[in-house]
């Protein structure tokens, strides 16, 4: 058929502007905004609450583009190839986002295809697509990867256009980030004018979040942040326990505030109730059904770790409003402009101020509303983090997300990804990897170190003939050639965010989801669980499947999943240390802090509510030992450093031991003998001097390292976790991180990956940069020392922490005589 | 020599010299128990892709050649797993076992063959090592690489890599590799370097020694 050309005066947007119009709905200017610059090849990121467009302000440009270029297209005529990759972080978000992205295809009639491919993708589709690709795609940083790891990988992405990158605020401060960011160097270095859009709540550090969107080669354009629309109004208020004086001062498991729950939740149609982990989900679940057996039907939960047809189930539900009620981690938290909700409820701390609104964001759609989110606290001070929460808000305090620097771990399996999908020359791909943000900084040892460590096993000096990863042809390329290695470094790529799990299905047949692998690892057949909101009964695990059938009663244990706490931010922190300057100037603002006044009262009679230019240090004896409390009100991250600094500090003065636990409020240092305090004090326990050095020496004294070490043998692919339960000569392949980490740091001190776990855990663990700001903080002001007879409120939480550290400047055999064996049957802790 | 850090005791009415450098002595005999040195383990992680630095082998050689110059022992009995693996073979971890025998010419070798060594096969020839399958008798003792009770005899076997994770005052805790001796079988920890260790259920009644910075403690 002839082209016609369209009129002059055809208003691009035209096609978009009717479809809104159709629903009844008007664009925001941000919108056309967006569309106007996807049509004149430009770049951007989109910042805005969830839930207020940036879906379709980012999809509607490339369906503009090529409605624009093919005017007369028939719905039925062959669909494109690939043109736009849409990039989710969470495979349970890709189905909502195909549906949201499938509705104007169909009203505006595009021949497009559209699909998805994530880990839930069914074996039919992906043989599907390995001969054809959709017009797009929705997939995660993980199967993205996976495509670039095709030998004709080049030929798939021919002819894409754009990617968009959904909730990238979520990614970019993770190494899936990073994952994501030499994905798009790839990309871009076979398609030079690819368009990028980044979709981002609002974050403290919009800038850092653009270049790592579009990289930071010189000839970069320079990209557009469009501001979405301005969210409505927040209220953050708190269900107050009755009686504070029988609140626990400790804990996030308990469900003391059900019955206030129960009826926030009555107040609705709808509501969400998010809470902070997986297993908080699974025992709200069981709670809340406990006290209204009538619910049954009509609530659910909602975690990652479900299997993908129970979580559509319980989404459509929501949608529909068969369920009154969806129990929820950060799951249903991200993702398209679905299911606005009358209720939305917070279990324990938001820990965050842009995580608090995000989630308020879920509630108050109606024009006009009002987003509200009601925090349930789980133990009495988490009363003054929402007061806190509140404060942080007002002053508009939004976190940034720290972006990751060059990770050797990733860059390796980057290459071998590379060395698989097609072959590279170093020097080519040295220059592409630079033009991502994260390794812009990459120094040329660092290059070739890296290459060396996936064709050689290690440094160049040392030959290893037996070494097969990355080969090198006559011409110059880098490949893999053993098929054992491109199929074990496929089945890794996706493991950078869990540990290895196993899949829970039902012996009559019917899957449930997946748990980590070292809980059914303790369990024994006929063990109960709970999980999917199911009592269940262990069968038996095979083939990485845990077997498992109905159980009568409820009653059993909850996996946990791994994953660190998650620490308070650092605006929240501050937040807080101002909420408790006002109680110690006895000002009460605000119902949460009336109500826990009485006990902010108990921790002043007993000790000291600390001002804000005093560190406040409790000494208490217990049958346990000798207990050092430090209150720097810092936040987790900040407050670990600090304590393996002190122990490591006061260890010098005379030969102790310390193991150590640590919150977002304070630290604990625990020893058998009295600790040298006030030695340690003028001896410059504070100091901030001496920091390069007492530093890396305490963070030795302690398995920080050895543990962040577990992430990043995963990553380069030195720890395969691909079947544990797979067959003997697998097996013989597998040893644990910790192993790795001793050899490394024993047979080769230069490797470059254990460099990396000790930086990571001192730039992004420990922050050492707030470590060192806040000893000069600490060091100017006062030190209050008091020695209460009982555990003061503040300090509670530290004491029953049962997750510890240890720093020791004793002999290992002189430690060791003073020790025990736990036998076998005495319980080493009373459940 | 004797070293400071050797615990003798007494097992079976025998006297049993358990050594830092995790192996066990019998001076009855004059010999050398060695559980799970897994020769080769590193390069078989490498044939295989994994960047496992070099050396592994020779500190595990030196600190056999070490056990048995201070105790003067004749004879060197392996509880299993010499080899770790087919692909372990290589070229540069024969060369270095070949020259430590080659260093011990007179010593007696035995391997109680273990689950490993099935798979990996024996080891060379010119190592001059007898290779038999378990149970070997050595009255009152029975060595063996799975550590399964046998009729009278006290079994000493390897096979879990043993450790014991210690606790004490101030929530103190430490794991450590150790040996286990229970009523009828007794564990050696693993000899090799590249391995790992799993923590092993004590019963009362059951005897542990840890191995702790360069010594052999008792474990209360």
């Amino acid at each position: 058929m002839p082209r016609t050309a369209a009129p002059p005066a055809a208003d691009p947007l035209a096609p978009a502007e009717a479809w809104f119009a159709a629903r009844g709905w008007e664009p925001f200017a941000f919108q056309r905004e967006v569309w106007r610059a996807y049509l004149a090849g430009e770049s951007g990121l989109i910042h805005a609450a969830t839930g207020t467009g940036k879906t379709y302000a980012a999809w509607l440009g490339p369906v503009l583009e090529w409605l624009a270029a093919n005017p007369d297209a028939s719905p039925t005529a062959k669909a494109p190839p690939l043109r736009v990759l849409w990039i989710t972080p969470l495979r349970a978000l890709a189905a909502d986002t195909e549906e949201a992205l499938r509705a104007p295809l169909v009203d505006l009639g595009l021949p497009w295809t559209l699909e998805s491919r994530t880990g839930d993708t069914s074996a039919a589709v992906r043989s599907r697509q390995r001969t054809r690709l959709p017009t797009a795609l929705v997939t995660t940083p993980e199967s993205l990867a996976l495509l670039l790891s095709r030998d004709d990988a080049l030929q798939l992405f021919a002819s894409l256009q754009a990617v968009v990158i959904d909730e990238w605020h979520e990614l970019m401060g993770s190494k899936r980030g990073v994952m994501t960011e030499l994905a798009l160097a790839r990309l871009r270095a076979w398609r030079p004018g690819l368009r990028s859009w980044g979709l981002s709540a609002t974050i403290g550090n919009l800038a850092d979040a653009l270049d790592a969107l579009l990289g930071t080669a010189p000839d970069r354009p320079p990209g557009r942040t469009i501001r979405g629309h301005v969210p409505k109004e927040v209220v953050v208020d708190a269900l107050i326990p009755p009686t504070i004086q029988r609140f626990p001062w400790a804990g996030h498991l308990g469900t003391q505030m059900l019955p206030q729950v129960v009826e926030a939740v009555e107040e609705g149609e709808t509501a969400i109730v998010f809470t902070n982990t997986r297993s908080q989900t699974e025992i709200w679940y069981q709670a809340l059904l406990e006290a209204r057996p009538d619910w049954a039907g009509q609530i659910a939960l909602h975690h990652g770790s479900l299997d993908r047809a129970r979580r559509e189930w319980v989404e459509d539900g929501l949608r529909s409003g068969l369920l009154r009620c969806v129990v929820a981690t950060s799951s249903l938290d991200l993702g398209v402009d679905f299911s606005p909700v009358d209720r939305v409820l917070q279990i324990g701390s938001p820990k965050g101020v842009a995580r608090l609104l995000q989630r308020a964001g879920r509630s108050g759609h109606r024009p006009g509303a009002v987003s509200r989110v009601t925090c349930v606290p789980t133990n009495a001070l988490e009363l003054i983090e929402v007061a806190a929460a509140r404060d942080g808000m007002r002053a508009n305090a939004v976190e940034s997300r720290l972006p990751v620097e060059r990770p050797l771990d990733l860059l390796a399996q980057h290459v071998v990804t590379v060395a698989l999908g097609g072959g590279f020359r170093p020097d080519a791909l040295k220059a592409e990897v630079r033009t991502t943000r994260a390794y812009a900084g990459l120094l040329d040892d660092e290059w070739r170190w890296v290459l060396d460590f996936v064709t050689r096993g290690g440094d160049a000096l040392s030959a290893y003939p037996e070494f097969q990863r990355v080969v090198i042809s006559d011409d110059g390329t880098f490949h893999v050639a053993d098929r054992q290695v491109a199929r074990r470094h496929r089945m890794s790529i996706g493991t950078i965010v869990s540990d290895a799990s196993v899949t829970v299905k039902y012996v009559g047949g019917g899957a449930l989801g997946s748990v980590e692998e070292s809980f059914i690892a303790r369990l024994n057949p006929g063990d109960r669980f709970v999980f999917a909101g199911k009592p269940l009964e262990f069968v038996r695990v095979r083939d990485m499947v845990a077997w498992v059938r109905r159980a009568k009663n409820s009653k059993g244990a909850i996996p946990r999943w791994m994953g660190a706490r998650m620490p308070l931010s650092t605006e929240l922190a501050a937040s807080l240390r101002g909420r408790l300057e006002e109680a110690s100037r006895g000002v009460w603002r605000d119902v949460e802090m009336e109500a826990i006044r009485p006990i902010l009262e108990i921790q002043a009679r007993w000790s000291r509510i600390p001002a804000a230019d005093e560190l406040l240090i409790e000494r208490v004896k217990t049958r346990e030992g000798h207990h050092l409390f430090f209150f720097p009100f810092e936040g987790r991250l900040v407050h670990e450093g600090l304590a393996a600094l002190f122990a490591y500090r006061i260890s010098r003065l005379k030969p102790i031991s310390f193991t150590f636990s640590m919150n977002d409020y304070g630290i604990e240092l625990l020893s058998p003998d009295p600790a040298p305090l006030e030695d340690a004090l003028d001896a410059g326990l504070l100091a901030p001097h001496n920091l390069l050095d007492d530093v890396p020496a305490s963070l030795n004294a302690t398995e920080m390292a050895r543990r962040q070490f577990r992430e990043i043998a995963r990553v380069a692919g030195l720890v395969f976790q691909g079947y544990p339960y797979a067959g003997k000569s697998a097996r013989q392949l597998q040893a644990s991180s910790g192993l790795f980490f001793d050899v490394f740091t024993r047979y080769d001190p230069g490797n470059l990956l254990v460099t990396q776990a000790h930086r990571e855990v001192l730039e992004r663990q420990l922050e050492s940069s707030r470590l060192g700001r806040t000893l000069e903080r600490l060091s100017t002001g006062r030190v209050a020392l008091t020695e209460p007879r009982r555990t003061p409120p503040l300090a509670f939480p530290l004491l029953v922490d049962r997750t510890r550290e240890a720093v020791s400047s004793e002999s290992m055999a002189d430690r060791v005589r003073r020790m025990q064996v736990a036998l076998e049957k005495a319980a080493d802790t009373g459940r | 020599m004797r070293l400071d850090g050797d615990l003798e005791i007494e097992l079976c009415g025998e006297r049993l010299v358990l050594l830092p450098e995790r192996a066990a002595y019998r001076p009855a005999d004059r010999s050398l128990l060695v559980a799970d040195p897994h020769f080769g383990k590193a390069a078989a992680f490498r044939a295989h892709g994994f960047a496992v630095p070099g050396g592994t082998t020779g500190e595990t050689l030196a600190r056999l050649a070490r056990a048995t110059e201070r105790t003067g022992a004749e004879s060197i009995v392996f509880l299993g797993d010499f080899l770790h693996a087919k692909a372990g073979r290589a070229a540069k971890t024969l060369d270095a076992l070949l020259a430590w025998r080659a260093a011990h010419p007179r010593l007696a070798l035995t391997l109680v063959r273990g689950n490993h060594d099935a798979h990996a096969g024996d080891p060379p020839e010119e190592l001059r090592i007898a290779c038999v399958d378990g149970p070997l008798q050595a009255q009152p003792f029975a060595y063996a690489h799975h550590p399964q009770p046998a009729p009278a005899c006290y079994v000493l076997a390897g096979h879990v890599h043993p450790s014991v994770t210690l606790r004490g005052a101030g929530r103190q805790r430490q794991r450590l590799p150790c040996f286990h001796l229970g009523p009828r079988v007794g564990i050696l920890p693993a000899f090799g370097e590249f391995t790992g260790t799993a923590d092993v259920p004590v019963a009362p009644g059951d005897r542990v020694y840890v191995v702790a910075g360069g010594q052999v403690v008792p474990a209360g």
